[in-house]
């Protein structure tokens, strides 16, 4: 059996004929000419990106001018110059593919693994190149308190992300809240480099990276369940 | 799908009649029975009319229809199983299903060439083959990257080329001993 039978059977089968009853289509076209009328379509996807970048970098400047830019005040040029930059094409990627889950029939470029994955690789290449204090003077508790920080910060850009696709439509509420949670997080990491003047690399590559991923999954979690709660109700 | 957007009603018609049976030949493949088949393209129409301000013009159509599709398809599946699960005891749920799969609904010829392929390998093959979407649409209509089709294709030819030989050769073989 070669690949040119198989079309060939393919083929045969797709020119057949298949027919909906008409009655079906009839009360298909009657059930939507009850509300049919205008709709105003969604803007591009460069504008809603742009939109989303813009929340993630308020909240970012908003949260540190509250808790103080003491991190990026302690930074030299090299870290400033680098780190923003990664952060900011993390979060444009981000943001588009927040975008494209939640427009049906979207090209997606990376999955919303890949995505929180490839966030946090380069999160850590970049943050491990750039500080190269290898203390790990109060490594738990300064670290939670930095990771509860960037959660808080996430949480915001999250609703306020939401809010600005909420006429968007996510045919995978998983994936979507996954991709959303990991832009929230990114955001979450920008509040951290503005403030936080810890730099050892250890805290800032375990506390700092984890707050991407711990944003990605409850995103994900919190979609499944906003799913699974809409699901039961229909 | 523009006029459909500004409240044309011929235009929604014309549109339900075009898509509608792709669509539902789609849902066929995916092993529904027909009335459940029906039911789905209903369902799917509702959700595409309450998200058609979803749709860009410029952008291709079929991957959006599609798209929704295999979303109100997935959300059957689900609420299919969680309504078995509470009616009925696991087994009774595979004799069931081993009911709906087998000689108990009526033959289909892309239902049963497609039947040994898992579900994203078939859907896969389904929109590419008798759909005639592209590599690219397909990736759209699915949520993944044009790579992942393409291996998904790969893998769908290969059991298909397998599963095929396996039919030819028995019967190859029950014709001779006849």
């Amino acid at each position: 059996m070669t690949d040119r039978e198989i079309d060939e059977a393919l083929k045969r089968v797709s020119q057949t004929a298949h027919a909906v009853e008409p009655v079906l289509l009839g009360c298909i076209a009657d059930s939507i000419k009850a509300s049919l009328q205008p709709v105003r379509r969604l803007p591009p996807t460069w504008i809603l990106t742009c939109g989303l970048a813009l929340i993630c970098a308020a909240v970012a400047v908003a949260g540190a001018a509250r808790a103080g830019f003491y991190g990026v005040e302690k930074m030299n040029s090299l870290q400033r110059t680098l780190l923003f930059p990664v952060l900011t094409i993390l979060v444009a990627v981000a943001a588009t593919e927040f975008v494209n889950a939640m427009i049906p029939g979207s090209l997606r470029k990376l999955s919303p693994s890949a995505l929180m994955a490839t966030s946090c690789v380069v999160l850590v290449g970049v943050l491990g190149l750039l500080f190269r204090d290898y203390r790990t003077e109060h490594f738990v508790s300064a670290g939670i308190i930095c990771l509860l920080t960037g959660l808080l910060h996430a949480i915001p850009t999250g609703l306020l992300c939401w809010l600005m696709l909420r006429r968007g439509f996510a045919v995978n509420s998983v994936s979507a809240g996954l991709v959303a949670g990991t832009l929230a997080g990114l955001a979450g990491v920008g509040v951290l480099e503005l403030h936080c003047a810890n730099f050892e690399a250890a805290h800032l590559l375990v506390w700092h990276t984890a707050v991407v991923p711990v944003s990605g999954a409850a995103g994900a979690v919190l979609a499944w369940a906003v799913f699974r709660q809409n699901a039961i109700h229909r | 799908m523009a006029r459909y957007q500004e409240g044309d009603f011929a235009a929604a018609t014309a549109l339900v009649e075009g898509i509608s049976p792709q669509l539902h030949r789609f849902f066929v493949a995916q092993l529904a029975n027909r009335s459940d088949a029906d039911d789905l393209l209903q369902e799917t129409w509702l959700r595409i009319h309450r998200v058609r301000h979803t749709y860009r013009s410029g952008e291709p159509v079929l991957p959006w229809f599609y798209a929704i599709a295999r979303h109100v398809r997935v959300d059957h599946y689900r609420k299919a199983i969680r309504t078995r699960v509470r009616e009925q005891g696991l087994e009774e749920i595979y004799t069931a299903a081993a009911t709906v799969s087998g000689k108990g609904r009526p033959p289909d010829d892309l239902r049963d060439l497609l039947a040994p392929l898992p579900e994203s390998q078939r859907e896969v093959i389904e929109m590419l083959k008798v759909a005639g979407m592209s590599l690219e649409e397909v990736a759209r209509a699915t949520s993944t990257s044009v790579g992942s089709v393409k291996q998904k294709a790969h893998r769908a030819y290969r059991k298909l080329r397998e599963t095929m030989s396996a039919m030819g050769s028995r019967k190859g073989q029950s014709g001779g001993q006849a």
